[in-house]
This record gives structure tokens, C-alpha cells and sequence, in this order.
């Protein structure tokens, strides 16, 4: 299948730079150069349906249009590459088998925004990712394809690597900007939205790795090429599933958009690890609700998944088995979410410990009646919090109460885990 | 200009305004923690939590960051947002240590308020409160960090509003701290505002912890007397001694805050050191007896060496009152000298801003917040007028250009809460036409010339005055035709002296007799004097005072004259005639011990009608105006009155 | 103090920022790279080098969690303990790390070699559990495999 993210892969190695162009790597980027406008390639975007692979979906094209362009000053493009949502690792397989599309994506998103100088922004532990892009960006310059007057254009195009040291919250946004500007990376209040004001009060976009990466395959191939990948027709393009938990070959794969989830665990994964039974998982990275074998034949693609009360959002599918205790492991993803808090507002800073008091609680058989009671106030009220990291953390537990209610009170009526 | 709905209530307030201040204006408070009119928006602790039933946004809303909007109806009471703001208050007690009793913010604490209000009494949580470890941070603060409830007010204060670098908040998630790198002294000198900006007990006023709660103070509206600018103060006082000095809101001076010295300088005020009996040749008197001497004494030397061989000497910390009746004084004496200046050069600058200064010209705070460039002239500003340093931060966070005249060496300069360029002169600064420049400079032993060049620039003019009252002496100055007493005394024009509240040097002295002395403070002329008068401080006292601005202020007794009751000598409790002291005590008296003190105004009223003049009142003919000043107003510019002329 | 061609090279990269401040990170990072951790001396050595105060650095440490505030081993031991490697049974390798190595969480083996602390999710769900030592990341953990990673980890320079 000649879908755009993988298609350049080698196993276990890197691509060359001369590889990714004899494949059709940097077309998109002279296709653009040689005849299109700024315009144009912002328009092949949202023409093409490609929706923002950080989690929150956002269609690319229109966050681009909010980009103001008669501003003085400088505008900026991020990348983001924090990705440490926990069952969420597409991004660094991405680049660590080819930092060029992400290169060329960048390239085109900056000629289309009139953007002079992005920075890639990478988690501490991506480092093989950051020298490759290092890497791939110097081969890219030297060919006239980055930096100072791109395919002798008037064009001049800096990218930059921001190598971070680990925190979650730097992910959200705002956060990220903060960060890169070397402050403490708590979340700026929005509006104003970075599209606006942003890096150094000027507009920014930030787009995630995968996002930015599809852009030289829409460039190349036209909008409707890319649309036409998905499986569902609302759908557009690929996507990204990297996959955890209890499958037989636990892998990062690319699939058409609206691939159904049994076919993500059996056919991109072999199946259930050790013949054990689905008995729920996590789709789109610890921020979402869980889906269960009822939702074995759902497409897997934006709205399909929401509708199903979940979402999407990053492509981390983490696989659950009937051994499985999801208290456990709702409280394993709290603990991450109450630790990984900036500290900012006082429902995620209070509420997640408060949270994590309950259900170690309740694992532990101590709980009690009025224990649900709290955590559904939780669920509800940690939705008004400074950022999406709260609601985000929420969302698991939503999950639990609303799917797995019998499940919590077992634990409190029988005082311990009925799995252990 | 939005129309909204909160509570029912309709509203109409200005664009940009909050919800919550929009439904603050018509009453009603909504929970707050983070929210500071004076601080940028944080919305980070959620208390202010309202639902908005209809219009723009819908649903459960922070207050503080919702700008108000046509159309919005506002409910504060919604059982949703009542529910938010009652987890609020509950995830904040989950670690608070609920140490009221011995925290001293007990009584004045927004927590307190809050969780009353908020309706949180049952705790739910089972699990241990964190702790933390406090930081030694000088002599000025006490810190508890268990108490916080991680508002970030205080590091948006030190760090955003008053440019300090030496605290922050460190740490995330359920570990943030806000302290210092290491244990040490608070650089800023604004530091001492973390114990007003904090709603909880963090940060409680080390020099007057556990003396009294909220509701044992007496206080009231006071004008601090360190310096010029003439910041509002509120004096806490217990039992005749002060115990604490916090801010008092006045948007056209200080804002919300004041300095350090305001604060924490008020060891003077308790002094027990300080002299409160009348004396004569020594000896302590009665009050009636000291005055009735010293109207002699003036009587005997004007007889014998004519009246314009005295004069009566004031200063620029006596009150615009006491300036007033000491030139009526000087005329109940038959025509003695009358001194507001000691220093010929003081007088000269100080009496040329007072001339130079008029209402277009004279810059009001905001002219200096909004300014474009700003240049201070060869001025050690955090000494001769500290607030002023963070009026001029935020012109320069808003980008204008500040430069340094002649002032590199002065040594203060290296504390200047922005940035600034050195210049050597004036000329330097590239100004065109003033247009929203603002000179800012010490009028005291400037020359004239300089002055008038600068008010020449078109640029408004600050000129800081020597001494927290040195526009009135000024003035005083100018309508009496007063001399300096350095020139008078070197012109060998004045013999003897009569000083009310004056610091004159040891040099003056020794060529002069001190005929009396009236002052609430010990020095070289109370020990010259054959006859004392004690007189009251500003806080012991009601008076007037003027700030540089030309801006007319009133401050009220905040306490009665006499020693403080902690500490007061056993002597006060014993028996002058018994000499072992009886069980339980029976000694009578009617007055305080100590409280001797008369305001020096009044001092000099009894002065003038013993020496056969009438009864006086100090705010009469063109000053009647300011006897109905407001003393919780904004205080009023006089340039505007025409009592400069 | 940190030698004189350290010291040029961040000086470079400051200078290279468009604002002092963006290189705050790097600087702790190739300090903390030089001395083990992040030391007092070393909060003020980056503070004179990015013009900030010495608690303006603190603050930004004390974020991260790969900027070490406190001594440790010579190797950084980070096992992930985060969702897809609960899955795996961390909780078992976490075990063993601490056995193995007679510490608890955050503690430094008696010889100085090793610190083990727990981490959030590394990015190597498929992997899992895995662990990171001394900055070089190992998935598809066994005891077995812990033994081996340690022993090589202890001899490799
Ligand atoms: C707590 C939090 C963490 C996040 N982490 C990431 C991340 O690691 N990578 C990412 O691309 N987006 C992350 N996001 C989403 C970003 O805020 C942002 O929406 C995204 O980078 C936009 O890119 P996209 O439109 O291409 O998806 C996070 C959001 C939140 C609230
Ligand atoms: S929700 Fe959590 S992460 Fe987001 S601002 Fe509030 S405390 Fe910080
Ligand atoms: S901060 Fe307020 S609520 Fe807390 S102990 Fe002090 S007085 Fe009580
Ligand atoms: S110390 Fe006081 S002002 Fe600062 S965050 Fe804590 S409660 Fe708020
Ligand atoms: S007062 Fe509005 S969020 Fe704190
Ligand atoms: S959960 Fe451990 S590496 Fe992702």
C-alpha cells in the first residue's frame, strides 16, 4: 500500500537521504517551489482533511488560515515532538526510520505560513530522532533544499532543534512555547491562541510530528489522493497506531484512516498476546476513555471514535486483557498524570493526588461507598481546569465508571482486588 | 460598553472588564484567590467559578478571565458553580495544615473567609498532608510554606510587578514551593508587600507576629513620612504601640503597595527611648508649666534683643498645620523669623519645584506609567522616592526608554527594578519636544537654573522634595518670604531659636540659644533646649501632608500619645508615696503614662495665646479648602486649588 | 568551576539564542553532563552565563525531570512505570532493580555506580517495560537481561 508516512521505512535502519529522494522525497517540496503559492499549499492542506496527529485532531488547514499574515514581525512554526503520553511512541519510530518527510513537511508549512525560522521541539530520550534530524537537515541544506535560498528561490527557511528534559506538560501547546522561550513551562491561558500571539508574542503554529510529516505527500499527490487513503469517507489519510499492552507483536503501524480496531489487533498485531481475551483498551493514548469488545469493528478515524465516547487522539492503542485490572490500571495512569502536573491550577494539582488517594484505596480494599461519589465529582469538575492536561487525566476514569462500575464496586464490596 | 445579567442584576461596565469585577461593581464578591487588580490574570486557582446561563459562552466559567460581554447572563449561585467553588476550597484544605490559631493571619485571611463561605467542613481525603521545610528570609518576613495554597501571587508580585529576582517558585505538581535559592534576606526593598498580596498566612510580618488579630487593631487611614511620594499606610496599632504597617490602596500614589521603609522602619514610633515628658532645666513638668516657660522665655528675649533676632524653625516633617500656625507664631512674638529650611541649597530647589510645578506640567503616576521615555535626573530614586521605581518598571515592561543623568556613581542605581541607559547630561536623552516623557529628579540643592530648564523641555516633571513634606515648606517658604536658617545665622540676622519638629546640625547650633524645643524625636537641639515639649508623631497625630506632586493628603490618629503597654515601667503600676507596693495595686490615674504628647500645631496654639495673641485654627483663610479633605480619598493636587500662589 | 573551553562553548550557544533565556535547558543540560548533577555551583555558573538570578535557574531545574538537583551514581538508572510497561509487569523489574541493586527508589548503590529512579513513559511502549541507563535506553526487559545491561553498563565508560 502507498500510504505516506512509512512507505520509506527500512528495518532497523534509517533511510538515506538519497533513498527518500529516489523515492519521491522533496517532489512535494519542488512541486510547491516550482509554481505554487503560499496559498496554494495552505489550501492543498485543507483540501486534503489532514487532522492535527497530536491528539486533539484539529483540522491543520483551518489552524493554519488563523495565522495572521499582515502582522509585522516574525511568525513561527513548532513542531512538536514531546510526545511522552504514556502508550504513545509513533513519532519517534517515525523518525527514527526517516527524519525527511518531517524535513520537507516542515519546509512546505513554513513557505505556506511565511514563516522564516521553526524549531523542532524533542523529548529527553529522543536522541537517535534528534540526530537524525540533525543529520538529515544538514544533507537537506547542502542540497539547497533548507536554509538560505531554497531551490534558488528567494526563499530562506532555518530550522532549529529544541532538545528538552522531560516533562509532559512541555507537550501541551502553550507549555511548549513557554519552554522554548527558556521559561517554566506552565500553560498560557488561551485566547489569546498561539496562532495570535505565541513564540515571543508572535503568531505560531504548533503541529505534531505526524501531522507536519503528511504534508509533502499531500503536496505531491493533491489533496483528494490523500483523502481518498481513508477507509471511511469521512475520513482523510493515514494514520499512525502504535500499539501496547497485551497483542501478540506489539508495533507502530501505518494504516489507512478508519481501520477497524480488530483489524489493527489482528491484523497489524497477530492478535491477542498468549490467546488471552480483549477485554478493553485505551486508543488514542492514556487521555482517552476506553473502548471494549463491543467496539471491536469500529473504524478507527475521528468522529467514529468520539461517537463512541473516546477519541482518537494519538494513535497509542494500549491492549488490555480480562487479567487485567482496570482500577490498577486507571490508577497506573493517574499516578502519571498527577506526577507529570505543572502545578498551575488547583483541581489538577489537588484533585489528581486526590484521585490517586481513592483508587489506591480502593485497590487495596479499603474503599468505600462514597469513594464513587467523589470520583464521578472528579470526573466532572476536573474539566475546569487551567489546560487539557486535568480533562485529559479524567478521561481513563470516566471510562472506568461509566464501563467498568461493577468492576470498582467488586473491589469495595469484596474489600480487594477480585483479579489478585 | 457591555450589557450583562449577573444574579438578575443588570449591569453595564466598561470593555475588558472581568465578570468578577463587573459583578464586584455592583456588590456582589465572587470567591477569589489568584485574582490581584494589580497582578495580570493567572485564572489558576478556580474559586471564581460562576455558570453562565445564556448568551456568548455558556456553562461553568472562571469569573477573573471571562472578559464581560453583551448578551452574558451570569449566575454566581448556579448549585454547579457553588459545587466548583466548594471543591476548590476542598482540594486547598486536602494539605492545608489548619494551623489558625497560631498562624497570625488568622482574622485577616482570605482562606479563612473563603472556606467559611465556601461551605467546606467535612474532610473527605484520608490521605497524610504534605509538608514543607521554611526558609530563614530576614528579619522583615516569616515564612510558612505548609499554609499555601499556590495562588502565585506572590511570585507574580516580586518577579512580574515589582522586578525582583531573588524569589520564585520552584518544583511542579503537588511539590511547587515559593521561596528563595538558598536561605537569606529578601533583596527587594518591596519584599514586605508578600505579606499584604498573600491571601493566606505564608507570609506573616516577622517584626509584629503574634502581638494582636485583626480585630484588637486600632487603626487608621495614615500618609507615610519616610519620603516625598506620600504613600498610603495603614498603622496597626495595639495597646499605644504600632505593630505592623501595611499598604492602603490609593490608585493616584502607591497603587496597592508601598516599600519596605514604609513598613517595616517603625522601631521610632515605640521607642521606649523616646522623650514624652515636658522639661524644664532638666527637670520633668507639667505641660502647662513647660509652655507658660517657654512663651516667657520668647517674651523675655524678644524684649531684650528684638523680635527679628528670633526665629522659629520648622521642618519638612512637620505638618502642613504646624507649618501654618508656626508663622503665626513667629507674629505673636511681634515679628520674629520664621524658618521651614535649614539648608539654603534644600530651599532653593525645593522652593523653584514648587514655582516651576503646575497642574499640566506636574506628572501624575500614570503619566509615569504610561510615559514613553522616562530620564532621571542624577537621582538615587529608591532613597529619595522608592514607589516611584516601580511606576517608572512599568512604563519600561510596556517598552519605554529609561535613562540614568549623571546619576552611574549614585549607589542605589544597581537596585533599579528596570533597565536603563547612562547618560552624562541631559541633552543626551533623544527626546523630541517631551511629547510622553517624563524627567523625574530631586528638587532638594538643585540648581534653579537646571530646573527651570527641564520644566523648559515640555516633558512632565517629577521633582521629588527633600523630606515628606517639602512642597508645604515650600510654600510656607514663599508666602512668609522665610529665610534658610544657615544664611540667616551666618548674616548674623537671628540670635536664638524656637524649633518645632527641626533637625537643626550641630554647626547652626552652636552660634545660636535654643530659647525651647518641641519634638517627638532625641537630638542635638532637645539636648541644647532648656525647655522640652514633646509632641506627637504622625500617628499619634491628625495633620496634612503634600507630596511632591503638589498632592494634599490626611492622615489620622491612629492611636492615642503614650508609652506602649508592653514593657511600661513598673513605676507606672506603684504608689509615688508608698514605697512597697500594695496588693492588688490602688493607684489612681486618669492619664497615660506617657502620653504627654500634644500635636505640635497645638503646642504652638498655646504658645500664641499666651503670648497674648488669639485663638488659632490651622486650616483657615486659603486653606480652609483642604479641612474637608477626605482621609480614605485620593487626596487632592493643590496645583489644581490655586494655593500655590 | 568549569574548564575554560566548557564555559566558551556555552557561551556560544547563549549567544547563539535569540533570547538568553531559550538556552537555559542546554546550559543545564552540558553542566549537569559535567559534574554528575546539577550542583549549587553549577545553578550559579548557568545563571552568570544566561544573565539570569541563581533562583531563576532553580526554578527551571526544578521542573524538569532529567535535571538532577541532588548527587547521583555515576549511571542514572530510569525505569518506566507508566501504563503500557504496567502492562508488561514493570512492577516486577522494579522489584528486581531494587533487590538487585539494594536501593530503593531514588537511592544510589553503596559503590556510587548507580541511582534508580522511576520515570515516566519513555516513548518505548512497544518495547516495554524498559528502562533507561545512563541515558541509553534498553525495552523488552527480563531479569535476565536487567543483569546483563548492568554488568555491561558498569564497565562501559
Ligand atoms: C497535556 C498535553 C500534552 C500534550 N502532548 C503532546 C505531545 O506530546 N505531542 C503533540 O504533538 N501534541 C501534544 N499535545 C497537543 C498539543 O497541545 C497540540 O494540540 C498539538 O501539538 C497540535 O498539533 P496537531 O494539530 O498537529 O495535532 C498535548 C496536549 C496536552 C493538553
Ligand atoms: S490542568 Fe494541570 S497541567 Fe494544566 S495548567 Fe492546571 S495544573 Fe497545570
Ligand atoms: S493561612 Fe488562614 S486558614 Fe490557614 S492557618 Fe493561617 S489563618 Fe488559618
Ligand atoms: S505563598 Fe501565598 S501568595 Fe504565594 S502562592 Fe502561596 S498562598 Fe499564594
Ligand atoms: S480568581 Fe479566578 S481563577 Fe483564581
Ligand atoms: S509506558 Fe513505558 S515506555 Fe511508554
Amino acid at each position: 500500500m502507498d500510504l505516506p508516512l512509512f512507505r520509506h521505512n527500512r528495518p532497523n535502519r534509517v533511510v538515506t537521504f538519497d533513498e527518500y529522494r529516489e523515492e519521491g522525497g522533496f517532489e512535494g517540496l519542488k512541486k510547491a517551489f516550482s509554481g505554487m503559492s503560499p496559498n496554494d499549499v495552505q489550501q492543498a492542506v485543507l483540501d486534503s482533511g489532514l487532522r492535527g496527529r497530536g491528539g486533539a485532531g484539529f483540522a491543520t488547514g483551518r489552524k493554519w488560515s488563523f495565522v495572521p499574515r499582515d502582522l509585522p514581525g516574525p511568525r513561527w512554526l513548532i513542531c512538536n515532538c514531546d510526545e511522552m503520553e504514556p502508550g504513545t511512541y509513533k513519532d519517534r519510530v517515525l523518525l527514527e526510520h526517516n527524519p525527511y518527510s518531517l524535513i520537507e513537511g516542515m519546509t512546505l508549512a513554513c513557505y505556506a505560513l511565511g514563516v522564516r525560522h521553526a524549531f523542532i521541539f524533542i523529548r529527553k530520550g529522543y536522541e537517535k530522532a534528534a540526530a537524525n534530524l540533525a543529520r538529515g537537515m544538514e544533507e537537506a541544506k547542502k542540497a539547497g533544499l533548507l536554509g538560505e535560498h531554497i531551490l534558488g528561490s528567494e526563499h530562506s527557511i532555518e530550522l532549529d532543534l529544541h532538545l528538552s528534559a522531560g516533562r509532559y506538560i512541555c507537550g501541551e501547546e502553550t507549555a511548549l512555547i513557554n519552554a522554548l522561550e527558556g521559561k517554566r513551562p506552565n500553560p498560557r491561558s488561551k485566547p489569546p491562541f498561539p496562532a495570535i500571539k505565541g513564540l515571543w508574542q508572535g503568531p505560531t503554529v504548533v503541529n505534531n510530528v505526524e501531522t507536519l510529516a503528511n504534508v509533502p505527500a499531500i503536496v505531491a499527490n493533491g489533496a483528494a489522493w490523500f483523502k481518498g487513503l481513508a477507509l471511511n469517507p469521512e475520513g482523510a489519510g493515514s494514520k499512525l497506531f502504535c500499539v501496547s499492552g497485551s497483542v501478540k507483536n506489539r508495533a507502530c503501524v501505518e494504516l489507512p484512516i478508519g481501520t477497524t480496531l480488530g483489524d489493527i489487533i489482528d491484523g497489524a498485531c497477530g492478535g491477542m498476546r498468549d490467546g488471552k481475551k480483549f477485554k478493553a483498551c485505551i486508543p488514542g493514548g492514556a487521555s482517552t476513555q476506553f473502548l471494549k469488545p463491543e467496539h471491536w469493528n469500529l473504524p478507527m478515524d475521528y468522529d467514529t471514535v468520539a461517537k463512541a465516547g473516546s477519541r482518537l487522539g494519538s494513535g497509542g492503542v494500549i491492549v488490555f486483557d480480562e487479567g487485567h485490572c482496570l482500577v490498577e490500571a486507571t490508577l497506573n495512569l493517574i499516578n502519571f498524570f498527577a506526577r507529570e502536573s505543572c502545578g498551575w491550577c488547583t483541581p489538577c494539582r489537588e484533585g489528581l493526588p486526590y484521585v490517586k488517594e481513592i483508587l489506591t484505596r480502593i485497590e487495596n480494599g479499603r474503599g468505600e461507598e462514597d469513594d464513587i461519589t467523589i470520583l464521578r465529582e472528579h470526573v466532572k469538575y476536573l474539566n475546569y481546569t487551567f489546560c487539557a492536561l486535568a480533562p485529559g487525566a479524567m478521561a481513563p476514569l470516566d471510562g472506568l465508571l461509566r464501563d467498568f462500575e461493577d468492576e470498582v464496586r467488586d473491589h469495595i464490596v469484596k474489600k480487594k482486588c477480585p483479579l489478585k | 460598553m457591555p450589557k450583562l445579567i449577573i444574579d438578575d442584576i443588570p449591569v453595564e461596565v466598561a470593555p475588558g472588564t472581568s465578570v468578577l469585577e463587573a459583578a464586584r461593581s455592583v456588590g456582589i464578591t465572587i470567591p477569589h484567590f489568584c485574582y490581584h487588580p494589580a497582578l495580570a490574570i493567572a485564572a489558576a486557582c478556580r474559586l471564581c467559578a460562576v455558570k453562565l446561563l445564556d448568551g456568548p459562552v455558556k456553562g461553568i466559567q472562571m469569573s477573573c478571565a471571562l472578559p464581560a460581554q453583551d448578551g452574558m447572563v451570569v449566575s454566581t449561585t448556579d448549585p454547579e458553580a457553588l459545587k466548583m467553588r466548594a471543591l476548590v476550597i476542598e482540594w486547598l484544605m486536602l494539605n492545608h495544615p489548619h494551623d489558625c490559631p497560631v498562624c497570625d493571619e488568622g482574622g485577616e485571611c482570605l482562606l479563612q473567609d473563603f472556606t467559611i463561605a465556601g461551605g467546606h467542613s467535612r474532610r473527605r481525603y484520608q490521605g497524610k498532608k504534605r509538608t514543607f521545610q521554611n526558609q530563614y528570609l530576614g528579619e522583615g518576613i516569616h515564612h510558612e510554606m505548609n499554609r499555601c495554597i499556590e495562588c502565585y501571587r506572590c511570585v507574580r508580585f516580586y518577579q512580574d510587578y515589582a522586578g525582583g529576582t531573588d524569589f520564585g517558585v520552584m518544583g511542579s505538581a503537588g511539590r511547587v514551593y515559593f521561596g528563595r535559592f538558598q536561605e537569606g534576606a529578601l533583596e527587594s526593598p518591596f519584599s514586605g508587600n508578600l505579606v499584604d498580596i498573600c491571601p493566606t498566612g505564608v507570609f506573616t510580618d516577622k517584626t509584629g507576629r503574634f502581638r494582636a488579630r485583626y480585630w484588637d487593631y486600632q487603626f487608621a487611614p495614615s500618609i507615610c513620612q519616610h519620603c516625598s511620594v506620600g504613600c498610603n499606610t495603614s498603622p496597626q496599632n495595639f495597646q499605644r504601640e504600632t505593630i505592623k504597617i501595611v499598604g492602603r490602596r490609593n490608585d493616584q500614589v502607591n497603587g496597592w503597595f508601598i516599600c519596605d521603609r514604609a513598613r517595616f522602619d517603625k522601631g521610632y514610633l515605640n521607642d521606649p527611648q523616646r522623650p514624652r515628658e515636658p522639661r524644664l532645666d532638666g527637670a520633668t513638668c507639667g505641660y502647662d508649666v513647660a509652655v507658660d516657660a517657654a512663651a516667657k522665655s520668647i517674651a523675655e528675649f524678644v524684649r531684650n534683643n528684638g523680635a527679628d533676632k528670633l526665629a522659629l524653625v520648622g521642618s519638612t516633617r512637620l505638618s502642613l498645620e504646624g507649618m501654618i500656625v508656626l508663622a503665626q507664631v513667629a507674629e505673636a512674638a511681634g515679628g520674629a523669623k520664621v524658618c521651614y529650611f535649614d539648608d539654603a541649597g534644600l530651599q532653593q530647589g525645593s522652593l523653584a519645584a514648587a514655582k516651576l510645578l503646575h497642574e499640566e506640567n506636574a506628572a501624575y503616576v500614570k503619566d509615569i506609567e504610561q510615559a514613553q521615555w522616562i530620564a532621571l535626573h542624577a537621582l538615587d530614586l529608591m532613597e529619595e522616592g522608592p514607589m516611584l521605581a516601580l511606576a517608572v518598571r512599568k512604563a519600561f515592561l510596556a517598552g519605554a526608554q529609561i535613562f540614568l543623568v549623571a546619576g552611574d556613581t549614585l549607589p542605589a542605581c544597581k537596585a533599579l527594578p528596570f533597565k536603563y541607559t547612562s547618560v552624562e547630561t541631559l541633552d543626551q536623552v533623544p527626546f523630541e519636544g517631551g511629547g510622553k516623557g517624563v524627567i523625574i529628579c530631586g528638587a532638594g540643592s538643585k540648581d534653579p537654573e537646571l530646573l527651570a530648564e527641564m520644566a523648559s523641555s515640555g516633558a512632565k516633571l517629577v521633582m521629588l522634595q527633600p523630606g515628606p513634606n517639602g512642597f508645604a515648606a515650600a510654600l510656607l517658604t514663599q508666602q512668609h518670604a522665610a529665610g534658610p536658617l544657615a544664611e540667616l545665622v551666618a548674616a548674623r540676622q537671628v540670635q536664638a531659636v524656637v524649633c518645632f519638629e527641626a533637625d537643626v546640625p550641630q554647626t547652626l547650633l552652636s552660634d545660636l540659644e535654643v530659647l525651647a524645643n518641641a519634638d517627638w524625636r532625641r537630638g542635638a537641639v532637645e539636648a541644647k533646649a532648656p525647655i522640652f515639649l514633646p509632641t506627637t508623631t504622625w500617628a499619634e497625630s491628625d495633620g496634612t501632608a503634600i507630596n511632591y506632586e503638589g498632592r494634599a493628603q490626611r492622615f489620622e490618629r491612629s492611636r492615642v500619645a503614650g508609652l506602649p503597654l508592653k514593657g511600661l515601667d513598673p513605676k507606672y503600676y506603684g504608689s509615688a508615696t508608698e514605697a512597697v507596693t500594695l496588693h492588688p495595686p490602688r493607684v489612681h490615674r486618669k492619664d497615660v503614662p506617657g502620653g504627654a504628647e500634644r500635636d505640635a500645631w497645638q503646642v504652638m496654639a498655646q504658645l500664641i495665646e499666651r503670648l497674648g495673641g488669639e485663638p488659632v485654627e490651622p486650616l483657615t483663610g486659603k486653606w480652609r479648602a483642604l479641612k474637608s479633605l477626605d482621609p480614605e480619598g485620593e487626596g487632592v493636587r493643590i496645583l489644581e486649588m490655586g494655593l500655590g500662589e | 568551576m568549569i574548564p575554560e573551553t566548557l564555559k566558551k562553548s556555552l557561551q556560544a550557544r547563549v549567544a547563539s539564542a535569540i533570547t538568553a533565556r531559550e538556552a537555559a535547558v542546554d546550559v543545564m543540560k552540558e553542566l549537569q553532563a559535567h559534574y554528575g548533577w546539577l550542583t549549587d555551583e553549577a545553578v550559579q555558573e548557568a545563571a552568570a552565563l544566561l544573565g539570569l538570578s541563581p533562583l531563576q535557574v532553580e526554578e527551571l531545574a526544578t521542573f524538569y525531570e532529567m535535571i538532577y538537583r541532588r548527587p547521583v551514581g555515576k549511571k542514572v538508572i530510569h525505569v518506566c512505570d507508566s501504563i503500557s510497561c504496567w502492562c508488561a509487569d514493570c512492577d516486577k523489574i522494579i522489584q528486581y532493580l531494587k533487590d538487585k541493586l539494594g536501593v530503593g527508589l531514588g537511592g544510589t548503590t553503596a559503590d556510587g555506580m548507580f541511582t534508580l529512579l522511576p520515570c515516566c513513559c519513555m516513548g518505548m511502549c512497544g518495547d516495554s517495560p524498559a528502562m533507561s541507563v545512563g541515558g541509553v535506553p534498553y525495552g523488552r526487559l527480563t531479569p535476565e537481561l536487567v543483569d546483563e545491561i548492568l554488568e555491561a553498563e558498569r564497565h562501559k565508560v
